[in-house]
């Protein structure tokens, strides 16, 4: 019957159309938008609090706010920035809640993170002398962003990390785009300093 | 500190933007985003389960109230508090008559057995004395009269004919 209904019914590719079709009590389109959104904000709240266990409770808390506060969505922006919105939003509280530092439980790189040219550079493999594991790259990266407040910390990973363009934070923070500039700018020279062994000669 | 005017101003020192995009292959363990969405529905439908806040107060409440018992000893403690607070409201309260039943207390403790009781001599008698004007005159035969506390009685019923 499932297999009937995804031929009759092909994947709709608008977001619109979804989040019309949910505000309407379809509750099958909300969850092709969960789908389609798990991925990119899974990578928003992971790098922004670098614990998997704490990254899945949140995620599953955004898709509950988005679902019981989706007919309040008037369109004015798009469902993207307003997902990432109630993301960082919901990740900030949570950061700003949990006093204490927690371990990090930072998940495995994908094991193609080998082949590609500038994770060999900075692990200086063709240097055996300088060579340095995955994981201490990873350790050092994240204590690099961890040192970081949690607004510079959402700036690049949404920036850096995740590749969205200025305008776009802007409107998800709600913030200027010379703000975003700004943060970057103060956030990167930190990482500079954090990650010196790394900077090209 | 002036920002430089350039879009990305960390663009000159790409080594960082390079070692940033390495995050990007940090995945969470195999089939979590297909086990995801399951997930959601389960803790969703968990969460309309859930009761709120005071109906799980009133439960409790409720369930508390259920397996609490009295002891035996609270009743008599209770009876002894009830006796010794009306012993005290009954010295303290001083709108309470006192006059009255001291003065009958007295009277009782110092009157002997034998002596008529305060309260029956405040009784007054029937007198039962013949009327004896009535029997001094023979001229006139009228039914025997008594005197009850200065009227005339009859013993004859007025409703006989």
């Amino acid at each position: 019957m499932a297999r009937m209904t995804s031929e009759l019914e092909p994947p709709i590719n608008d977001d619109s159309e979804l989040v019309s079709r949910t505000q309407g009590g379809d509750p099958s389109a909300f969850d092709q938008l969960v789908i389609r959104y798990t991925p990119r904000l899974y990578g928003l709240i992971y790098n922004m609090t670098s614990n998997h266990e704490d990254t899945n409770d949140l995620l599953q808390d955004v898709f509950a706010k988005a679902y019981r506060s989706i007919c309040s969505f008037r369109g004015k922006s798009s469902f993207s920035t307003w997902m990432h919105s109630i993301s960082v939003n919901m990740t900030i509280n949570f950061l700003k809640k949990r006093k204490r530092r927690q371990h990090p439980s930072l998940n495995d790189p994908d094991s193609s993170i080998e082949n590609d040219p500038d994770f060999i550079a900075a692990t200086s493999q063709n240097d055996p002398l300088n060579a340095i594991s995955i994981h201490e790259l990873q350790n050092k990266l994240n204590a690099a962003l961890s040192r970081l407040s949690h607004d510079h910390r959402a700036v690049v990973t949404m920036f850096d990390i995740q590749g969205i363009p200025h305008a776009e934070i802007a409107k998800i923070l709600k913030i200027s785009e010379g703000t975003v500039r700004s943060r970057l700018f103060y956030a990167h020279r930190q990482l500079q300093n954090s990650l010196h062994e790394f900077k090209n000669p | 500190m002036n920002i430089p005017n350039e879009p990305n101003a960390f663009a000159g020192d790409e080594t960082m933007q390079r070692l940033l995009r390495l995050k990007r292959y940090e995945q969470p363990p195999e089939g979590y985003y297909e086990d995801f969405l399951s997930e959601f529905h389960h803790r969703q439908r968990a969460e309309l389960l859930r009761p709120s806040l005071t109906t799980l107060l009133l439960e409790r409440f409720a369930s508390w109230a259920a397996e609490f018992r009295v002891p035996a000893i609270a009743y008599a403690g209770a009876t002894a508090l009830a006796v010794v607070a009306s012993i005290g409201i009954l010295q303290v309260n001083p709108a309470a008559p006192t006059g009255a039943p001291a003065a009958y207390a007295v009277s009782y403790s110092q009157t002997p057995f034998s002596q008529t009781p305060v309260t029956i001599q405040k009784m007054q008698p029937v007198s039962l004395r013949v009327n004896t004007q009535a029997e001094g005159d023979s001229t006139r035969l009228l039914p025997t009269a008594y005197l009850l506390q200065g009227r005339s009685a009859n013993h004859e019923s007025p409703l006989s004919f």
